[in-house]
């Protein structure tokens, strides 16, 4: 039975219907107001539902159109190194300054590829912090400490 | 005086040493930090704004001018190399150019953007130099009701820009207009969409969405099959375009700056619409719009053409009116004051030698990107040697530095990681990022005007149709959708009989 | 978290206290601007940097924290380490936020040490260039028959020209229809091209355009006429009561070293008084403060007086921000 649908319409529109729903929802929250004065509420309504609506036509158009081939899984290393990277970054900018994290970020996003070995992303985060360092701090003057207050600096 | 003499006047100053040796610097600056992903225009000048202090107004100007159209240049080349781009104009770019590069055809790609955009700023310089004035005047008939009308006709036409499921282009750009309304609402200041964090009051950073949902989640596809898949072709093929080439990209170009200089010229946010706009024409009249998405070089041609020629004549209504048609030009707007010139309808007058210096030194500007940007294909087309496993750590960086850098919030980067993971699935399950991308930059837009225009008229929807220029828009808008639906019906209709598997 | 390394932070400074303050300052110091770069308060803090700077013998480096109406840049420097390497330059908003925010993380009276005043940027009342009344008596007689039929721009919430609207409503009794806009460059642009009726905005926007004629201007609203706008009566001329002006003022977290304060506001008194900064203050339509007025007394006074002024406006109108 499922075998006829295309998995990946019925989840993108699983997607579109979700994101819609909480728009739509959350509009509500805020004044919707009349069309001469619309509120904060009026436009995220009035799209959340037209796309929950179209998230519903993405996902009936799956019908009976299986997937043909069947997509390669996911690289859960590189997503969590990646994404932990980006949020690390975020989190201790402030905090570290910018060469412990540039170095920090540099080593473990080259780890989310599995062909690099520990001392070439070693290397690299060494490489790219020499780099960032003197493009965006002593070349584009960013305003930024090299080493935070977290270490004491 | 007449245009010549004026022209000459404008010349005489663009062509000092010290003016070309500051306009050399500020293409040269503008390219390299357009190469940089994440950093755009309005940062770099932000950033540079103390340095330009103590140079002359001329040169001031004329430099930091030159680091916004440089900037216009060398986003093109990491929105083709990398999959990055860093302004909207270069998320069209991307679609054709990468695929462009993918094949092996990175330095056609390159070649082109730059052949495209110099001709296009050319002319947009051109248009600059003699009708400034009557062509400002005229955007000024654009309130709030053209602009409506004008986002909705973008927003229909733009359906173009996928090249899968029309459902799911639409999905992805109503989803992208939904992103573009968190934050404060302009209207009541009500906090939209923001879970209490006062960091996303103004807004999602375009950076970073651009950056998470190209970038980052073209990285994570890479990393799926490192073995199994060549990620980039090392062996280029020959750079320099060929004849074939060469007659493919004439109208493109051609039609992306008549399309760009026009779209420029509105001070509401017109120049954004220029690279979709063209990027959408160009595939309808294409006779092979299946190549479309698949690195056709029309899609490379057009929007940089667009772009690069909107980039020029968005310079008309600050020239002439003091009116900065978008944020980078609102920071033109404070050099001009720092300098002690107010920007305004009498900079024209008051300070003839500056107005036209400025103008002349574009096309010099132009000028001297094409001659520094031609050489540098080579450079940059062995950039793509560097295996990709070192390559991508990088762009994670850069992405992430650029981005904080704008605004100092860290929301900004956390952004990127969100729209990284989003686009990675969305593009997993078939959609494509950019329609939604348009959504984003387009939404806070479209509501702007909408609901600015049901003000004005007191509640009256019929401004719309008064309207002249509002109602011939919409009435293309309507055009647009009839175009776009004709083709799947009949196609439908073959489909019923002829069973396609 | 923050909170607690901010007070690790005064705990460590208050030991080093007088003595770090000889020397200070020792490294490159951040003047916090919360708006985006290009606009009329950046403009005013580049120009004070620039010359603070020499003054200094150290770099002052103006950094945009734009967002929320300008309470995120403060709330960012309520936050710092009060070392004085962090300042904040902010206008008008300071004031107003306290009510335009109902939950606002920070308090502008308690959580800032005041360094000075800067300049207050005049207000012009202008409207389209077609506009029916030629003279403000004529304009207020309009507003009054017409009411909501006519239009008046601002540049967005908390932005100096919906306050001034706020207050020329109060002063006049009158209602008009308002119209938000992304900042003051969008809204002129609608002036200008005759899509709006009216704005009340600072000289820093208006002055080129009204010399042009691209806009037809009523009323300043400072006390005296201004020098570069000789024909434009005040609005106390034409007996109508709307004195304000966008006053800029400097901040340093509160429980920096009173020391440090000193310094900060011996360079300021001098950067006013600086050539360049005049004659470009004078561009925009403004005038540097007095000495006097350059102090963490004046700046105090201001910023107690103007809370309540526009507590009392804000609410009267009954319009928030969140």
């Amino acid at each position: 039975m499922l075998a006829k649908f295309s998995l990946r319409d019925i989840l993108a529109g699983g997607i579109f219907v979700l994101a819609g729903a909480y728009f739509a929802l959350e509009a509500l929250n805020y004044e919707v107001g009349t069309p001469f004065r619309m509120g904060p509420g009026f436009m995220p309504l009035l799209l959340g539902t037209v796309l929950a609506l179209l998230g519903i036509g993405v996902a009936a158009s799956g019908w009976e159109k299986p997937d043909r081939e069947k997509p390669l899984p996911p690289s859960w290393r590189g997503i969590v190194l990646i994404v932990g990277v980006i949020v690390f970054f975020g989190a201790t900018i402030r905090g570290l300054g910018f060469v412990p994290v540039v170095f920090i970020a540099a080593f473990a996003s080259a780890m989310a590829s599995r062909l690099n070995s520990p001392l070439f992303a070693g290397l690299l985060a060494v490489g790219l912090t020499v780099l960032c360092t003197a493009i965006f701090v002593i070349g584009l003057g960013m305003t930024v400490p090299w080493f935070g207050p977290w270490l004491g600096q | 005086m007449d245009i010549i003499g004026f022209l000459g006047l404008g010349f005489s100053v663009a062509l000092d040493p010290i003016n070309i040796l500051y306009c050399f610097i500020g293409v040269l600056l503008g390219t390299l930090v357009g190469v940089l992903p994440g950093i755009g225009p309005t940062a770099t000048i932000a950033m540079l704004l103390p340095i330009t202090f103590s140079l002359s107004p001329a040169a001031a100007l004329i430099m930091l001018a030159g680091i916004y159209y440089g900037a216009q240049y060398g986003g093109s080349t990491t929105a083709i190399l990398i999959n990055l781009p860093g302004e909207s104009s270069s998320a069209v770019t991307a679609i054709d150019g990468y695929q462009m590069a993918k094949k092996g055809r990175a330095g056609h790609a390159l070649a082109t953007a730059a052949l495209g955009s110099f001709f296009a700023g050319t002319v947009g310089t051109l248009l600059l130099a003699f009708f400034a004035p009557p062509l400002a005047r005229a955007a000024l008939n654009f309130g709030a009701p053209e602009y409506f009308a004008l986002i909705v006709l973008g927003l229909l036409v733009s359906i173009a820009l996928a090249h899968g499921s029309i459902l799911k282009a639409l999905a992805m750009i109503v989803l992208g207009l939904l992103l573009g309304m968190v934050g404060q609402d302009i209207y009541t200041g009500t906090p939209r969409f923001t879970f209490g964090v006062r960091e996303l009051y103004s807004g999602l950073n375009f950076v970073s969405v651009a950056v998470g949902i190209f970038g980052v989640a073209e990285i994570l596809r890479n990393l799926e099959n490192e073995k199994g898949r060549e990620v980039m072709v090392k062996s280029v093929s020959n750079l320099w375009l060929g004849k074939e080439e060469f007659k493919r990209i004439i109208a493109p170009v051609i039609r992306g700056t008549a399309l760009g200089s026009v779209l420029g010229i509105l001070p509401g946010g017109g120049h954004i619409l220029a690279s979709f706009a063209s990027y959408s024409a160009e595939k309808r009249l294409s006779k092979n719009p299946e190549e479309f998405g698949h690195g056709a070089i029309e899609g490379v041609a057009g929007p940089e053409s667009a772009n690069n020629a909107a980039a020029q004549t968005s310079f008309i209504p600050l020239m002439t009116l003091g009116i900065p048609a978008h944020p980078v030009m609102a920071l033109m707007v404070g050099a001009f004051i720092l300098q002690g010139i107010t920007p305004g309808p009498n900079v024209i007058n008051d300070q003839p030698a500056l107005f036209w210096g400025i103008i002349a030194s574009m096309w010099i500007g132009n000028l001297l990107l094409v001659m520094l940007n031609l050489p540098l294909i080579g450079l940059w087309v062995k950039m793509l040697t560097i295996p990709y496993r070192a390559l991508f750590p990088a762009i994670v960086l850069f992405a992430c530095i650029g981005c904080y850098s704008i605004n100092q919030n860290v929301f900004d980067i956390y952004a990127i990681g969100f729209f990284g993971i989003l686009g990675y699935v969305l593009i997993r399950l078939g959609c494509e990022p950019a329609p939604l991308l348009l959504g984003f930059v387009l939404g806070p837009l479209l509501e702007e005007h909408l609901r600015r225009a049901m003000i004005i008229s007191r509640g009256d929807p019929m401004i719309f149709l008064e309207r002249p220029i509002s109602a011939t828009l919409l009435g293309l808008a309507l055009l647009a959708v009839l175009i776009a639906i004709l083709p799947s019906i009949r196609k439908k209709r073959k489909e019923v009989f002829v069973d396609e598997d | 978290m923050k909170k607690t390394i901010a007070t690790a932070f005064i705990a460590t400074l208050a030991l080093s206290g007088t003595a770090f303050a000889q020397t200070y300052p020792t490294k490159p110091i951040t003047v916090v601007v919360p708006f985006t770069a290009g606009g009329p308060t950046d403009t005013v803090a580049r120009l004070v940097a620039e010359v603070m700077s020499g003054d200094l013998g150290q770099q002052v480096v103006v950094q945009n924290v734009g967002g929320a109406g300008g309470t995120l840049g403060a709330g960012q420097v309520a936050t710092a380490p009060n070392d004085g390497y962090t300042l904040l330059l902010h206008h008008i908003g300071m004031s107003t936020a306290p009510t335009l925010y109902r939950s606002l993380p920070y308090d502008p009276l308690t959580d800032f040490a005041t360094i000075g005043l800067i300049t207050s940027v005049p207000m012009t009342l202008v409207a389209r260039k077609d506009f029916e009344p030629t003279t403000l008596e004529e304009l207020l007689a309009y507003i009054k028959t017409n009411g909501e039929n006519v239009t008046y721009a601002h540049a967005g919430i908390g932005s100096a020209s919906q306050l001034c609207g706020m207050l020329l409503m109060e002063s006049t009794e009158t209602i008009m229809t308002t119209v938000p806009y992304q900042g003051a460059g969008p809204a002129m642009t609608d002036i200008i091209g005759g899509q709006i009726d009216m704005i009340c905005d600072q000289t820093t926007n208006t002055t080129t355009q009204i010399q042009a004629g691209e806009v037809k201007a009523y009323a300043v609203t400072s006390p005296e006429r201004l020098a570069n706008l000789p024909d434009v009566p005040t609005a106390k001329e034409s007996g109508l009561d709307l004195e304000i002006g966008v006053w800029h003022g400097l901040y340093a977290p509160a429980g920096t070293d009173p020391a440090i304060i000193e310094r900060l506001e011996t360079s300021l008194q001098a950067a006013l008084t600086n050539e360049t900064v005049i004659a470009r203050f004078a561009e925009l339509g403004t005038a540097p403060v007095t000495a006097e007025e350059a102090t963490p007394a004046a700046l105090t006074e201001m910023l107690t007086s103007q809370i309540e002024l526009w507590r009392g406006v804000i609410e009267a109108a009954g319009v928030y921000a969140e």
